[in-house]
């Protein structure tokens, strides 16, 4: 498998990094949602139209190139339904052939999608009446997947329950679906909400009252589909992640190379430096664990599963860890509201227990590993 | 970025692979860990196919035919690292001549001494490596060993120790202190020495596995020609870093080809040991799953920058992590089994204590070539770039 980055990439990764860094600077996401100013939400939404908008496009891009710009995307806090819209609702859109995914392309349209039920599984099932919805508030749409109505029962179905489970299981969310779902779109602004505060006050949550499909003409999703699309928009996250674990990881170098005790940096002190070399060592890891899963994506390789699950876990985990040891790291001052570190170690860990959480994933890994070495023993 | 590599590589990985198919010796096959035999000599079969491979062009793909290359590519080189890997295939049981001794002569030796390098390589001539002293192991810029130029020969005096193929050796490349009043790194020198001369004793040490792989060498005024010198005078430093530098960017191959093996072989051991619904030890194979797979990818990373000519920050940890992800998943091995996991007799143990014997040559791993703290520091100071103690 070839890492190597075309001149094009190089270039998309520049530009996406420069972008970041020069148009979201942290005070945007403080003023909007931390310490909150009268024109906060406007300034940043103001923001996310003029910078954003025009890249929601990129979930029509291959997932390789989508990660690039999505690993600098995670190593800046924006409050902009910037994951939902392009790596979630484009490609389930684009799926089923909806029109509004030409729109959600050219910029005109915000999207999210209604996934996980109130127990905070990822599944696609229809007596769900509560939906927990990222970036509700911020978006024009909310895209419905309902499990579909013509084939098994969606849950216990007695032929799943055993014989088939990782088949019913093994679905990156879409346990139960039963062959086939459902997408249909509604308005946001005619769905009865609750906002549900959680760790990361940018990417915003909120439980959503599922409303009866009535005449929002729904399209047919297979269950293949549902999962290659929700794999990307994992794969994408993961990627998503891996550039919140690089932020904490450059901002702990930089302040133990000059904080001193001791009368010396407490970067020289062994104990630290090998906490941050392990921790690194498992993020260049989960890094090239993103790419080659993207890669596998791009190729319809059949190792796309099993990669996508190993790589939105190994991602899941390093930044959580980065959040951890990244605090312990800086001290007290990395305990400050003023500083930074809090908005990552929020959103690191609020963005493992998106589209399931790594343990999740893990399972599900384990359900595959284990049917195939039994297949083989 | 994308999987493939183009049509033109996949005929050299297709040649490769059927001469593998059709010459490969089965003592080969399979991935045992071979690292000693109990009296620590090389077995027939391996000096044969060590041979086979040099004079068919597939000892060091990157050299010569006269070499035993085919003056491959770096991609080139990695299939073939993929290669032997997927099958668990050595192309030599004393890695030292073929990927230390051999290079280093080319690079740094006289014309007199490159001519020894394909012997060294196709395995005729088996050379040990003399650099740790008990005083010198990490600290390898400590060591004593001396050495006198006395008109035009020198007189070594001094000890080596965990010299692996000492036994068996005909020559040693070896480290010693030319100036004991330069500075540690500026007084060392690299001399050849016959290990038939006289002044050389050869003690046997055992392996924990029982195999005495390596051993202790004592030198007493042994006489050295002048020409033996390999470089400069006071000029050895420098050839620690020599080894297999094209090859550099594939070394991790191997070792997560063996991770791989392991993986699957454990998964399938647990369901035959009727454990393959415990959820701990489910959780605990699909942590390291993912660990193999992550390291696999991030070995490939590293390719990328090494064949376009950066320096690859991923192969300082390349070593560290699979030395050690190795341990771990040859103790689980062991765990899997229970009350069975201490059993080493090869008729009683499941699977003939292939786990058994793995978890203990693998232990070696965070030691040799630089330990698991070493590899840290390195990390630390040269990858992370954090401040020195
Ligand atoms: C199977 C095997 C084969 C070998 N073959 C050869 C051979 O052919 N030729 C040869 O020359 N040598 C050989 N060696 C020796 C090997 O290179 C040394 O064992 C190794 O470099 C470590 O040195 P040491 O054993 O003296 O341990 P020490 O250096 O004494 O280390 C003891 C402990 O202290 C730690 N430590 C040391 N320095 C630091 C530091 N700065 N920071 C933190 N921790 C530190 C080490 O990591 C280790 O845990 C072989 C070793 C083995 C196990």
């Amino acid at each position: 498998m070839d890492f190597s980055l075309t001149p094009e990439q190089e270039m998309l990764r520049d530009t996406a990094s420069a972008l970041f860094s020069r148009e979201f600077p942290s005070s945007l996401v403080r003023d909007a949602c931390y310490d909150p100013v009268t024109d906060g939400a406007s300034v940043a939404a103001a923001a996310f139209d003029r910078h954003l908008r025009p890249w929601i496009s990129m979930g029509d891009e291959s997932v390789v190139d989508q990660c690039l710009f999505m690993e600098e995307a995670g190593a800046a806090i924006t409050r902009a339904p910037f994951w939902s819209a392009s790596a979630l609702a484009l490609p389930l859109l684009r799926a089923v052939n909806h029109p509004d995914a030409d729109r959600l392309a050219d910029g005109s349209l915000t999207a999210t999608v209604a996934l996980a039920g109130s127990t905070g599984e990822w599944i696609a099932n229809r007596d769900l009446t509560k939906m927990l919805v990222t970036d509700f508030g911020l978006v024009d749409i909310v895209v419905f997947v309902d499990a579909g109505g013509n084939t098994r029962e969606p849950e216990g179905g007695s032929d799943s329950a055993d014989t088939d489970r990782s088949h019913t299981d093994s679905g990156d969310g879409s346990a139960g679906l039963g062959g086939e779902a459902l997408v249909w779109v509604s308005p946001a602004a005619d769905l009865e909400a609750r906002v549900v505060e959680n760790l990361d006050l940018a990417r915003p949550l909120a439980e959503v009252t599922r409303p009866a499909m009535g005449d929002h003409q729904p399209r047919m999703i297979t269950e293949a589909d549902l999962h290659s699309v929700l794999e990307r928009a994992s794969v994408v996250l993961a990627a998503e992640m891996v550039g919140t674990a690089r932020w904490l990881k450059e901002a702990t170098i930089e302040y133990v190379s000059t904080r001193e005790q001791f009368g010396r940096p407490v970067g020289s002190f062994q104990g630290l430096q090998w906490k941050l070399v392990d921790a690194s060592l498992e993020l260049e890891k989960a890094g090239a664990a993103v790419y080659y899963a993207a890669m596998c994506l791009d190729a319809d390789d059949p190792d796309r599963h099993r990669a996508t699950h190993v790589a939105k876990s190994a991602a899941g985990t390093t930044a959580r860890r980065w959040a951890k040891d990244a605090m312990q790291a800086h001290g007290g001052i990395g305990y400050t509201w003023e500083h930074d570190l809090h908005l990552y170690l929020r959103r690191a860990n609020a963005a493992d227990r998106l589209l399931g959480d790594s343990a999740w994933h893990m399972e599900q890994l384990a359900l595959d590993l284990f049917e195939s070495g039994q297949q083989h023993v | 970025m994308k999987l493939g590599w183009d049509s033109e590589h996949e005929s050299f990985r297709s040649e490769l692979v059927s001469f593998l198919e059709t010459h490969a010796p089965p003592e080969a096959l399979g991935g045992r860990d071979l690292i000693g035999t109990d009296t620590g000599d090389i077995p027939q079969w391996a000096r044969r196919w060590q041979a086979e491979l040099f004079d068919n062009g597939w000892m060091v793909p990157a050299y010569p035919p006269e070499l035993g290359g085919r003056d491959a590519d770096p991609l080139e080189c990695l299939i073939y690292a993929e290669e032997l890997g997927r099958r668990g295939i050595p192309r030599s049981v004393h890695f030292g001549g073929y990927a230390i001794v051999g290079p280093s002569l080319l690079e740094f030796g006289s014309e007199e001494q490159k001519a020894l390098a394909p012997a060294a390589i196709r395995g005729d001539t088996i050379w040990c490596v003399g650099m740790s002293e008990p005083d010198a192991g990490s600290d390898l810029a400590n060591l004593s060993t001396t050495a006198v130029l006395d008109g035009d020969s020198f007189v070594v005096n001094g000890q080596k120790v965990w010299t692996s193929y000492a036994l068996h050796a005909e020559q040693c490349f070896c480290y010693v202190r030319t100036d004991p009043d330069a500075g540690r790194h500026k007084g060392i020198s690299v001399l050849t020495v016959a290990m038939d001369s006289p002044g050389v004793t050869v003690r046997p040490l055992r392996h924990i596995t029982g195999s005495a792989e390596f051993a202790e060498v004592f030198f007493d005024d042994v006489v050295v020609p002048a020409g033996n010198l390999v470089g400069e005078l006071h000029g050895g430093w420098r050839i620690t870093m020599g080894s297999l530098a094209h090859e550099r960017g594939g070394l991790w191959v191997d070792g997560v080809a063996a991770a791989e093996r392991a993986i699957s072989d454990l998964v399938k051991l647990s369901i035959s040991m009727g454990r393959g619904s415990d959820p701990v030890l489910r959780r605990q194979l699909t942590e390291l799953f993912v660990e193999v797979q992550s390291l696999r990818a991030l070995g490939y990373k590293g390719f990328a920058s090494f064949a376009q000519g950066s320096s690859a920050p991923e192969h300082s940890y390349m070593k560290l992590a699979s030395s050690e992800l190795r341990q771990r998943l040859y103790e689980t091995g062991m765990d899997i089994q229970g009350s069975f996991g201490a059993i080493t007799d090869d008729a009683a143990a499941v699977d003939a204590g292939r786990w058994q014997h793995s978890w203990q040559v693998a232990l070696a791993a965070t030691i040799g070539g630089g330990t698991s703290e070493i590899q840290r520091n390195v990390v630390a100071s040269r990858v992370l770039g954090l401040p020195r103690g």
